[in-house]
């Protein structure tokens, strides 16, 4: 007898309270009494405000003119930040010799690609000597001076290139120090450990705010009398020193993280200390604190907005200065103030992603 | 034995005897001396140089050295203090209102962004989408934007758009709102108000004791006694039985407007409306970071086995994920205190008279002893993030796992 054919009866779809966008509302919105009123008050509260802003934003807002006057309708006027956008970007860097700011900002990229795609035999032989030279050539080119360029005052140079590269040229020069204080506090030589924590610990407790105002007010008594030493680069310095604390931390818990039997095998084939931490330690705790190299690059990056407190004509002290212009005394600080914040938080929001990034590739725990 | 050399033993035992493997500078021991003598050296020649430059350009500034000016008239009005101050003050009396002020601000802003913090943060948890995504939208936003532009934004773009006093908004003409800041109702004691103030102390006591009985009972007979209840009604009922069997004394200054300016009350001034406000939304963001980071850290493995013992949702919450997770948010939140305290320096740009504009700011331009006055400016934010970090590390001890 031939057996009968198995046919199983096709599928039935899923019942419409499990799936489908009304079980999602259900699920996601409505779920319990309380969710119910919330949702309620949060979509009426929306309802209340986005239109108005959206209108206010981009529906009545004035987008095309060069000056106050073309501001007409009741809207944004974001007039003023096309009309101020050179400043902006660039501070009051000279309009010819704008290619230079860009140049700068294109070897910084052209490094950072460059320390991400080289083979890895080349990477830290390249990319470290590259990252480490950029800051100084950025300087020649931007003082242009000893190129034989038009020279520049650094009173000129401002706007959010400034914000980028200071905080980069910061960041990199504050690498090795940091590197340094972070063996230092691991070392066991008492006398250079006590000295390391100190340096981080100071750097790390006072007010960056308070930091800056001695660069300006305290750092020129330091140095030899009639020797004046550019605000900027007094800037830098503290700039340097502040991140070199952080980095240090950072560095510490990189090496805390890396194992024992490291170390243990760096010796046991024979390497002196400066090899085993060059070429044993150092590769690892640089992957392992990327994550948090990044978050203090972020922080190190808004603070530089606080330089304004001194007077250096960052992005914020540009705008500022923008608003007491007398031919665009009409109000626009919330114009400006949202273009800046808007400026921070892409470039912040894009560099945290990137560290969630690479700490989600770095982490291979099974977490439950 | 073998066994117990070291490693540093070993290598220089089965090294190749060669004339420089025996030399001193290759011992471990000596190079690290040579090494912390030559950091010394060095350091000596810089603190020396920094020094004498420093000695010869102040000569040459004239500037004066030495703590005199403290007890100098300051000559300048302060915007805003919690005691009485006058311009013929001293520049120790301006020093203390600064302090005082920071004080202020830092703990306004510590109470806020704790609560901005904890409710954002654990509203990432809701089942509600759109709760969960206001969280995220909150912190994305207010974490990546820097602090100073968010102070700037409410005092510039928001606090002066205000009305003028004569159009004031207010509520039932007790609190009323400006261009000159908030103005709210004083308390003002009258001659039997002490009553009130012991019951208050007698309530607190009285909760503490209570705490311990009830612990002392659940430990031996597992009974659990509603101590938030109890404890609620013993705070506030206590000292309102006070109020009104001493006949209720006190009664409230209201600000009233005389002339072109509102006079009584309390006047909370834009300046620490928008410090306070900027400070406690940026510093909550990053609380709401720690707690959801906090609450994560939890294994799901805990919430399914209190499930499986029959708790309820809620004291799942209180008894088993929020003690567990209060310790990994406890060091966050010190480190999150203390650049709270930090950032309270912002202060400077929109002139809230804290310790930083006041005294390294204001006075410091008068006086113009830069070493001093910063070294003094810098040790009351080291006392008091180290205070801080004091108290939340007595915490942190509560919190910490405790093996048993």
């Amino acid at each position: 007898m031939p057996i009968k054919e198995f046919k199983p009866l096709p599928a039935q779809p899923a019942p419409v309270s499990t799936t489908g966008p009304i079980a999602w509302l259900k699920n996601n919105l409505f779920s319990s009494p309380f969710n119910i009123v919330a949702t309620l008050l949060i979509l009426s509260g929306l309802f209340l405000i986005l239109p108005g802003l959206i209108d206010w934003l981009f529906i009545s807002a004035n987008w095309t003119g060069t000056t106050q006057d073309a501001c007409v309708d009741d809207g944004a006027c974001w007039v003023f930040i096309r009309a101020w956008s050179q400043q902006i970007f660039y501070g009051s860097y000279p309009s010819g010799e704008l290619w230079r700011v860009n140049l700068c900002l294109f070897l910084l990229a052209v490094v950072i690609y460059l320390s991400f795609i080289l083979p890895i035999n080349l990477r830290n032989k390249v990319a470290i000597p590259a990252f480490l030279a950029l800051p100084f050539v950025c300087l020649l080119f931007l003082d242009g001076r000893y190129l034989g360029l038009e020279y520049v005052n650094t009173d000129y140079w401002g706007g959010f290139s400034l914000n980028i590269l200071l905080a980069a040229a910061s960041i990199i020069i504050a690498f090795p120090f940091g590197f340094l204080w972070a063996l230092g506090r691991r070392s066991n030589l008492p006398f250079a450990q006590s000295v390391s924590v100190i340096c981080i610990e100071f750097f790390r407790g006072t007010p960056v705010l308070a930091l800056f105002f001695m660069g300006s007010v305290m750092l020129p008594l330091f140095f030899p009398e009639g020797v004046t030493v550019d605000k900027l680069l007094r800037v830098w310095i503290i700039l340097i020193l502040f991140m070199s604390a952080y980095m240090a931390e950072v560095f510490r818990s990189g090496f805390q993280a890396i194992p024992n039997g490291q170390y243990e095998a760096a010796d046991s084939i024979g390497l002196g200390y400066w090899q085993k931490t060059f070429f044993i330690i150092f590769p690892q705790v640089i992957k392992v604190s990327m994550p948090n190299i990044l978050a203090t690059f972020i922080m190190v990056f808004k603070n530089t907005v606080f330089l304004l407190v001194i007077a250096v004509p960052e992005i914020l002290q540009v705008i500022l200065g923008a608003l007491t212009n007398s031919k665009w005394l009409g109000g626009h600080a919330t114009e400006g103030f949202l273009f800046v914040a808007l400026v921070f938080w892409a470039c912040c929001y894009s560099m945290s992603m990137l560290s969630t990034s690479i700490e989600k590739k770095l982490d291979t725990s099974h977490k439950h | 034995m073998f066994y117990q050399k070291t490693i540093e033993q070993i290598k220089t035992d089965t090294r190749p005897s060669s004339a420089g493997a025996k030399a001193f500078y290759n011992n471990p021991k000596y190079r690290g001396w040579i090494y912390q003598s030559l950091l010394l050296i060095f350091l000596i020649a810089f603190f020396y140089s920094i020094i004498s430059n420093t000695l010869s350009n102040m000569a040459a500034q004239g500037i004066k050295s030495g703590f005199g000016f403290m007890t100098t008239s300051a000559g300048f009005d302060v915007l805003m203090s919690l005691i009485p101050f006058e311009t013929t003050d001293s520049y120790t009396k301006v020093f203390i209102i600064g302090i005082l002020n920071t004080i202020l601000v830092s703990i306004i802003g510590v109470i806020c962004s704790t609560m901005l913090g904890f409710i954002f943060g654990i509203a990432y948890f809701s089942r509600n989408w759109l709760i969960k995504k206001i969280s995220i939208i909150y912190v994305e936003t207010f974490r990546n934007i820097p602090v100073i532009l968010q102070v700037l934004f409410w005092y510039t773009a928001v606090l002066t758009t205000l009305p003028s006093t004569r159009d004031s908004l207010s509520i039932g003409e007790a609190f009323f709102l400006n261009i000159r800041g908030l103005y709210i109702p004083r308390l003002i004691d009258e001659p039997k108000s002490f009553v009130v103030y012991i019951a208050i102390v007698i309530a607190i006591v009285a909760i503490f004791f209570l705490r311990r009985w009830a612990r002392k009972r659940q430990d031996l007979t597992g009974e659990q006694f509603p101590l938030i209840w109890s404890s609620l009604g013993i705070l506030l009922g206590l000292p309102l039985l006070a109020l009104f069997i001493a006949g209720v004394p006190f009664h409230f200054e209201y600000p009233e407007l005389k002339g072109f300016n509102f006079q009584g009350g309390i006047n909370v001034i834009p300046e620490l409306m928008a410090l306070a406000i900027a400070m406690s939304i940026y510093t909550g963001a990053f609380i709401a970071e720690a707690v959801r980071a906090g609450i994560q850290s939890v294994p799901h493995g805990q919430t399914e086995a209190a499930r499986s013992i029959g708790l309820k949702e809620r004291k799942i919450m209180s008894l088993i994920i929020v003690p567990q997770a209060m310790r990994v948010i406890t060091p966050m939140l010190n480190s999150e205190y203390q650049s709270l305290v930090k950032n309270t320096t912002i202060a400077t740009a929109i002139g809230y008279p804290e310790l930083f504009t006041v005294f390294a700011g204001s006075a410091l331009n008068q006086v113009g002893q830069a070493i001093e006055m910063m070294f003094m400016s810098l040790a009351i934010y080291f006392a008091l993030n180290m205070m801080i970090s004091f108290i939340m590390n007595q915490f942190n001890k509560r919190v910490a796992i405790t093996t048993r």
